[in-house]
């Protein structure tokens, strides 16, 4: 469960990018957070994650707080970020290593795992090979299979869908249903309005660092009172907020 | 063509020079007031041991009418220094930076690119050149009551002579480079070529300044007033013409040397060019896949062994910056080679003048435990540390990768220990081998050696963490050249200066004390000083972790 109360965040003085955030992914949900750029999904992301530390409120990861107990809120969750670009001189192998450490992924289970993992995204032969010399879609499925390792309950992702091949995308979206089904949470930020229309249990929509509209897609067309795409009632939200 | 070439050059410039203040800062605009005048107090501090060196010894070569070997000396300084520093940076920038995915795929000519990557060569050692040259030759100008004219040809002398070894040393790696595409295992290939480029630089710096005269010449030009300034006028091409412009008593010949100065730099830069679109492109396309494609598959019994988080962490450290052509050349390979080569060379250089008798450095110093022996020590020790960049860039060598120390449940303070780690390693074996060649030249007394070494190891621990603060500080995290990081970094200039500071206090330190304590009891007190500054440096990172770790994000 993740919790974000009254949360703002400016850099700039006089100018909030985060305006009192408030907002609540219960257990068992697939939470996708869209926005147009620069509307400060990325800065709720990182604040989420313990990156930056909000100016006023506090968020709270399975009853953790992020500002007063970093440690065990961020031994809650993993975070992919949104550049798959992560220390691009190490081996695949030594990647996962190396996050498997950092969480302390017992050795019995640690090979299981990796292989698992990466057999399913297809990279496993590629493990021995530099980080650098993968495609943008491996990279991407290495940094998830590196967020996976240790389970964590509350999943973080930062535009996960991008530079995913089409079955790569379909294996992480089943993988998602299939963690919260078990009881887990998944936030995500997304632009691909359609992945967030036939995945996600609510939507938020963030304009401006203020949260515009919180809820289900049906809930959204509801209060709309018209029977149009997501990606038109989005467009509609946030070109009113101008 | 001039045009695009000027583009280029003004791009990469920039995009390595704008991250020095970091727009993202909410007070950015008190706090880099206050930053610059930080930076020019450090300016002026660099350059006022610059100034009182170049003072007393004009003033000395006056008393014997040798002044105008300042010049030769400073000059050749500044050809040695940029040779060398120009090996590194041109592999760099040639070669490894990551700007090139951008900047190849562009519609430009290879000699488009290659003049526009030395340009920015060029002004980068100008910064170099600014302190060891301009200081000096003013001073110089100043002491010998030099008229407008001199002033007026020492900055065209300035911009031009630093062009010819940049030249040198870029041909150098052209030409080595090229020949990459025979070879099987590209990376091992690039860093054999890099260390013996610098290897073949080095010998030919030193080189430059002996010379092949006999005892009796030597002594005639010594003799003769500035006949000293004969000896090294042939040890670098262009040498003599710039001294000549600054001294010549003819303003004829003034004029004349300065205008065949600039036109063999030109003469020069023009072959240069030829060569460069000739061989650039050849090198460098080779280069951007520079991933390591290994088609074995893992080792399943080997591959999933677990470790500790100290452990794992620091190998993580060291993998990136052994494997990363740049991060080695800049940060490794400095503490390693430099004490080899200047240790070695200089030694190689006195037997030579000494028509190649070996000097027994030992019998120089009759008290095997003198303050001074240790103080001369751990200063060589301080002046290498100030090439060692590795803790000077731990945080801003991750990049956009910073923010895995944020995020990853492990107290900042420990990442900060496992940050340091390899920078305190890599010092300590500089240590050691600088005290093993102490040792075969001087034969100290093994314990006091001993004792050396412990402090110079603290020393070492001491500028790790003091130095991780300074890039915590001011972190540059977004750059696509790894060259940004290690070269165009304001916050190098710290290394040089808690160097200088450190140098600066052993020495007064040493003539207060040298006749007053034993030297155990004098190095111990060192020792015990900088343990105390370095948990006083460590606690303070760890008192105020959140607020240093602010910048990363």
């Amino acid at each position: 469960m993740i919790k974000i109360e009254n949360v703002s965040k400016s850099y700039v003085k006089g100018k909030k990018s985060i305006d009192d955030l408030n907002l609540e992914i219960k257990n068992g949900e697939i939470f996708g957070f869209l926005g147009p750029n620069g509307a400060g999904k990325t800065t709720t992301i990182k604040m989420i994650t313990g990156i930056l530390n909000p100016d006023e409120g506090d968020i709270l990861i399975d009853d953790k707080s992020i500002t007063k107990q970093p440690l065990e809120a961020k031994k809650q969750f993993g975070f992919v970020p949104d550049s798959p670009d992560m220390f691009l001189k190490l081996k695949g192998i030594e990647y996962l290593n190396f996050l498997a450490d950092i969480y302390e992924v017992p050795n019995d289970v640690r090979k299981e795992k990796i292989e698992g993992l990466t057999k399913k995204f297809e990279i496993y032969d590629d493990l021995n090979s530099e980080i650098q010399s993968y495609s943008h879609g491996m990279r991407q499925k290495i940094v998830i299979c590196g967020v996976l390792l240790n389970n964590p309950k509350n999943w973080i992702l930062d535009e996960p869908m991008t530079g995913l091949d089409p079955k790569s995308s379909h294996d992480l979206k089943e993988m998602m249903r299939e963690h919260c089904k078990n009881g887990n949470t998944v936030f995500f930020s997304t632009h691909v309005l359609e992945v967030a229309e036939k995945l996600c249990d609510r939507v938020g929509i963030i304009n401006k660092g203020k949260l515009v509209f919180v809820g289900t897609f049906e809930e959204m067309q509801n209060k709309f009172k018209e029977n149009k795409s997501l990606e038109d009632l989005f467009l509609e939200i946030t070109e009113n907020e101008e | 063509m001039k045009s695009k070439v000027l583009v280029l050059s003004k791009v990469i410039l920039k995009n390595s020079f704008q991250n020095m203040e970091t727009a993202k800062d909410v007070n950015s605009n008190k706090k880099s007031k206050s930053m610059i005048i930080l930076y020019i107090f450090i300016f002026l501090y660099l350059a006022g041991i610059v100034g009182v060196f170049s003072n007393s010894l004009v003033s000395e070569l006056l008393k014997i009418h040798q002044e105008k070997m300042f010049l030769g000396i400073i000059l050749l300084a500044i050809a040695g220094f940029v040779l060398i520093q120009s090996i590194f940076s041109a592999i760099n920038l040639l070669y490894y930076s990551k700007d090139n995915e951008y900047i190849l795929p562009l519609p430009l000519k290879p000699s488009q690119i290659v003049i526009a990557k030395t340009n920015v060569l060029l002004v980068t050692e100008y910064f170099i050149v600014a302190i060891i040259g301009l200081i000096p030759l003013t001073i110089y100008g100043i002491l010998t009551y030099a008229n407008i004219l001199y002033y007026i040809e020492m900055l065209i002398v300035l911009l031009v002579f630093p062009i010819v070894p940049v030249l040198i040393s870029s041909l150098l790696v052209l030409i080595v480079m090229s020949f990459a595409k025979f070879t099987k295992n590209r990376n091992r290939f690039q860093l054999i070529a890099t260390i013996l480029i610098l290897v073949i630089v080095f010998v030919a710096s030193f080189a430059m300044g002996n010379t092949d005269s006999s005892p009796e010449e030597l002594v005639q030009m010594v003799m003769k007033a500035n006949g000293m300034v004969e000896l090294v006028k042939n040890a670098f091409p262009t040498l003599g013409m710039a001294i000549e412009s600054l001294t010549n008593i003819n303003i004829g010949i003034q004029l004349l040397n300065i205008m065949l100065l600039i036109a063999t730099t030109a003469i020069i830069y023009a072959l240069y060019v030829l060569v460069g679109q000739k061989l650039y492109l050849k090198g460098a396309v080779g280069n951007l896949s520079s991933g390591k494609k290994n088609k074995k598959k893992i080792d399943e019994k080997k591959a999933f062994k677990n470790s500790t988080i100290f452990k794992t962490y620091i190998g993580k450290e060291f993998k990136i910056l052994l494997r990363n052509p740049i991060f080695f050349m800049q940060c490794v390979l400095p503490a390693i080679i430099f004490p080899i080569l200047i240790i070695g060379m200089t030694i190689l250089g006195i037997n030579e003048e000494n028509n190649g008798q070996t000097i027994d450095f030992a019998s120089m110093f009759i008290n095997k435990t003198s303050i001074y022996i240790g103080v001369g020590i751990l200063c060589v020790i301080q002046f290498f540390l100030m090439f060692i960049y590795i803790s000077a860039t731990a945080i801003s060598r991750d990049g956009q990768n910073a923010i895995f120390m944020k995020y990853i449940p492990v107290k900042y303070i420990k990442q900060i220990d496992y940050k340091v780690m390899p920078n305190i390693i890599m010092t300590s074996i500089m240590s050691i081998i600088t005290v093993i060649i102490a040792e075969i030249l001087i034969k100290v007394d093994i314990l006091y050696l001993l004792l050396i070494l412990i402090t110079s190891i603290i020393m070492g621990v001491f500028q790790s963490y003091i130095l991780i603060i300074v890039d915590l500080k001011k972190p540059k995290l977004e750059w696509n050249s790894e060259y940004a990081v290690v070269k165009q970094n304001m916050n190098l200039i710290w290394p040089a200066v808690i160097g200088l500071v450190s140098i600066t206090l052993l020495i007064i330190l040493g003539i207060v004390f040298g006749n007053i304590l034993n030297s155990f009891i004098f190095t111990g007190i060192i020792a015990f000083v900088y343990l105390l500054v370095t948990i006083i440096t460590r606690n303070y990172i760890n008192n105020n972790i959140n607020k240093l770790m602010e910048k990363i994000y």
